[in-house]
């Protein structure tokens, strides 16, 4: 455990009852996951942690004895067995696999993100688990209607495009289990996410950046809520045990919103704070009409059921994705402890530290 | 070539048009019926078997919307329309569904509680029961497996009624609606199909009809109407209006329950004398689980599904039932008449979410059949792994795609939508077609959506709620 990867320690005692023994993690080798699975070792007694390929079991269960990986395609009902063979009840469950930026078109979007999440709800109910903290995102709401509004909890659904769809309809899933009576689940709302273990789309961001070549729709203004990987364990962490949590979903984030601008200025200090002497302009300028024909080709692709990636950041960097956490802070005693320079300074040594160029 | 005049013409016999012809008709109104199909007595087919399908059905059964993949879709061509043949589950429509229709498409009296009292009505005027006595074998299976994995699941009421042997009869519109529509004097013209309607500003003055004789012969009819009702379902109602030059938003937005289906083999034998009246609820509203019927025939058009030899498995037969995930669809399809062609092209788009939740319900599907016992499970899926372990169910996920999902469905809807939205709508909140004031239709058409469950219990109570509105007005 590397002290980045500690979640922050300071929270308002809010009434809650003790974690749960035993854990079970979906998505554990995913950039959340292995964030997660990190800040629990030590913590729990047994971890049990789904990756889909063989190749991530092994760095996993090397981490600790506590530690037992399950291999499987969460889509697959036998893994879902599997998963939660000889758990027992009263385990609390992370569900955090998910796919983001499909390689096979939108249709794995709803393979993934909603029958996975069927199955997991399912298992985890029959397991008799004491509570499903469920990985949901942004996209179930779409973009805010001008850039001064934040999404709070009571904000309507609007989906956006195919992994929103996706994230909403396994919300709703999520949502009904609770209804039933048998599970008690809670739903952490995340924005666009930062911190160690990124995946190689972020390195290539801090790259760009570095370089000043990350384009910058408008003028910059629009908002964006960021979560420090390290703010969003704690987040789930509180889920897990807060008593008012169940039924409930809440928005986690660092403490506020920052404009775009504001934050490619903070990645490029903290890239020149970690001895990556930066170039080239801020930012590519780029009228917001490109953004637009961005989205537009993402929305006319994703209709045949294609994906790139490329052209859906663009059509999103347009928007403005804000949210208040005040009822985390509230209701859960959340305190997002990281800010954004010391955040993206321990993601790009976590980079270094594993060999990336940036 | 022949006349006649009538106050209402009610065209087509179903459960729309069956309901208005015995409210108008015990309203005092004169009422003549005109049915495109046969009429059939209900007791001359075994319910659910092949013949029953070839006298009943349009086009034998074998109706597809264009698409990729197509789906099958099956409909009545007979007295008493789909109720004649459908399984008789009956469902009231969802109150959330009343709620989000009435504000999306400005439908006036449509909150629940009006929706509730015709529901009401109807099920005085019909018998909605449940079974009596222990659900049959292949209904059992549904129950069991469902309870094994702690899915919910309940047990449908059906438009049965039950004789002292436990005996079930399906209260079908032949039995029902159109025996108290003729007692009230309503008149029933079978084997007349309408070519077109002859309008004139805003009202129509008749209907230009075929009416085939026994004997064979073709007859040219027109029927003078002070009003007219269509009531020829989703994909004949848009059809005759579009024929007759009436298009404004008629025959888009059509909406369906696309369906997978599964043939699951047991080690002991299940009954094929009725159709299971237990549902799966667990997923709803997105996907429904459900049995078909499952007579010699049926099964084997299942097998037949995964393009597999289905020889050793027919052979077994009497131990093989077949069941079904129907989800609610995000996509959408088009109903177009054709200028020479008697059927319109009806095409079905599927969205990648919707494929996504076919496959889901196929997997779950197979979950539930191996918790019940199934020993064998064929997927209708061209190429389709026969599955008979749990370990094996996941392959599915991936083998349901467009050019390999064999689909159909028994729903089809909304292929005008009522509602105060002119924009979204072809008729207004009560069936009146938009630009007309004595035109009007009365069926799933009026449907803004797939309802999510068996539609004819939302057809008939809109129907009835729609015929009290004429009344008060005309």
């Amino acid at each position: 455990m590397t002290t980045d990867n500690e979640p922050a320690a300071t929270t308002d005692p809010v009434p809650s009852s003790p974690p749960a023994p035993t854990v079970v993690v979906t998505g554990s080798s995913g950039w959340l996951g292995q964030n997660l699975v990190r800040a629990l070792v030590g913590q729990r007694e047994r971890i049990r942690c789904l990756v889909p390929t063989d190749d991530q079991a092994a760095p996993l269960a090397l981490l600790s004895p506590s530690i037992e990986v399950v291999v499987g395609d969460v889509r697959d009902p036998v893994t879902a067995d599997r998963l939660f063979e000889g758990v027992g009840p009263g385990a609390a469950v992370f569900h955090a696999a998910a796919v983001i930026h499909p390689r096979r078109g939108t249709r794995e979007f709803f393979d993934v993100n909603v029958g996975g999440t069927q199955h997991v709800v399912d298992r985890a109910r029959r397991a008799g688990a004491a509570r499903l903290v469920h990985v949901s995102s942004n996209s179930p709401f779409g973009v805010n209607p001008s850039p001064d509004h934040v999404f709070t909890e009571d904000s309507p659904y609007d989906p956006w495009l195919g992994y929103g769809r996706s994230k909403h309809e396994a919300e709703l899933i999520v949502r009904s289990a609770h209804e039933r009576g048998d599970l008690p689940t809670v739903i952490v709302r995340a924005p666009w996410f930062y911190g160690p273990h990124q995946p190689a789309r972020q390195s290539q961001f801090f790259r760009s950046v570095r370089r000043g070549r990350f384009p910058l729709v408008g003028d910059g203004t629009q908002r964006r809520s960021m979560a420090y990987t390290g703010n969003l364990v704690q987040g789930l962490l509180r889920a897990e045990v807060a008593d008012k949590a169940p039924g409930n979903a809440y928005w986690i984030a660092d403490e506020r919103p920052y404009e775009l601008r504001e934050i490619l200025a903070t990645v490029r200090r903290a890239l020149e704070a970690e001895g990556l002497p930066t170039s080239g302009p801020q930012w590519i300028p780029l009228p917001r009409l490109a953004a637009r024909a961005a989205e537009q080709a993402d929305r006319l692709l994703q209709r045949t059921g294609r994906y790139v990636q490329a052209l859906h950041v663009l059509g999103e960097l347009n928007h403005t994705i804000a949210c208040d956490v005040s009822r985390a802070r509230d209701e859960l005693g959340y305190r997002p402890t990281v800010s954004l320079e010391e955040g993206m300074r321990a993601s790009i040594r976590w980079c270094l530290e594993h060999g990336e160029q940036l | 070539m022949g006349d006649l005049t009538t106050e209402v013409l009610v065209i087509g016999s179903g459960a729309g048009g069956a309901v208005t012809a015995a409210a108008l008709a015990e309203a005092g109104r004169t009422v003549t019926v005109v049915e495109e199909g046969p009429w059939v007595d209900p007791d001359e087919h075994e319910p659910f078997s092949l013949a029953e399908m070839v006298a009943k059905y349009r086009h034998r059964g074998a109706g597809a919307a264009l698409g990729n993949p197509p789906i099958a879709y099956a409909e009545g061509r007979c007295v008493g329309g789909s109720t004649e043949i459908n399984s008789g589950l009956y469902h009231r429509l969802p109150e959330h569904l009343a709620q989000e229709w009435r504000t999306t498409y400005g439908i006036d009296e449509f909150s629940p509680e009006v929706l509730d009292a015709y529901a009401d009505r109807v099920e005085s005027q019909l018998s909605v029961a449940r079974l009596p006595g222990a659900p049959p074998p292949s209904s059992a299976v549904l129950e069991r497996g469902a309870t094994k994995l702690g899915w919910r699941n309940v047990e449908f009421a059906r438009v049965f009624s039950y004789d002292e042997a436990g005996r079930g009869t399906k209260q079908t519109m032949s039995r029902t609606m159109l025996p108290r529509a003729r007692a009230a004097g309503a008149t029933i013209l079978p084997d007349c199909r309408v070519v077109d309607l002859v309008t004139r500003g805003d009202r129509v003055v008749a209907a230009r009809c075929r009416r085939t004789h026994p004997g064979g012969g073709v007859e040219r009819l027109t029927i003078h109407a002070d009003h007219v009702f269509v009531c020829c379902g989703a994909v004949h109602t848009p059809a005759l209006l579009q024929r007759s030059g009436i298009r404004r938003n008629v025959g888009n937005g059509l909406k369906m329950h696309p369906t997978i289906k599964v043939a699951a083999r047991f080690p002991h034998p299940v009954d094929h004398g009725d159709v299971p009246m237990h549902r799966v609820t667990e997923f709803s509203p997105f996907i429904a689980i459900g049995g078909s019927a499952s007579r010699r025939g049926q099964v084997a058009m299942a097998l037949a599904d995964t393009g597999q030899p289905i020889d050793e498995a027919m052979a077994d037969w009497e131990n093989i039932s077949t069941y079904y995930a129907a989800i609610r669809s995000e996509g959408s399809g088009r109903v177009v008449a054709v200028p020479g062609l008697r059927s319109p092209v009806v095409t079905y788009s599927l969205t990648e979410a919707d494929l996504s939740r076919l496959a889901r319900g196929l997997v779950h599907l197979g979950e539930l059949l191996l918790a019940a016992g199934a020993i064998e499970l064929h997927p209708s899926v061209t190429g389709g792994r026969v599955v008979r372990r749990l370990d094996e169910l996941g392959t599915w996920w991936d083998q349901v795609t467009r050019s390999r999902a064999n689909l159909m469905t028994v729903h089809l809807t909304s292929s005008l939508r009522m509602g105060e939205d002119r924009r979204r709508t072809g008729t207004d909140s009560f069936g009146r077609v938009w630009g007309f004031r004595n035109l009007r239709v009365n069926d799933a058409s009026l449907l803004p959506d797939a309802p999510g469950v068996n539609p004819q219990a939302a057809i008939m109570a809109i129907a009835t709620r729609n015929c009290d509105h004429f009344l008060a007005d005309a």
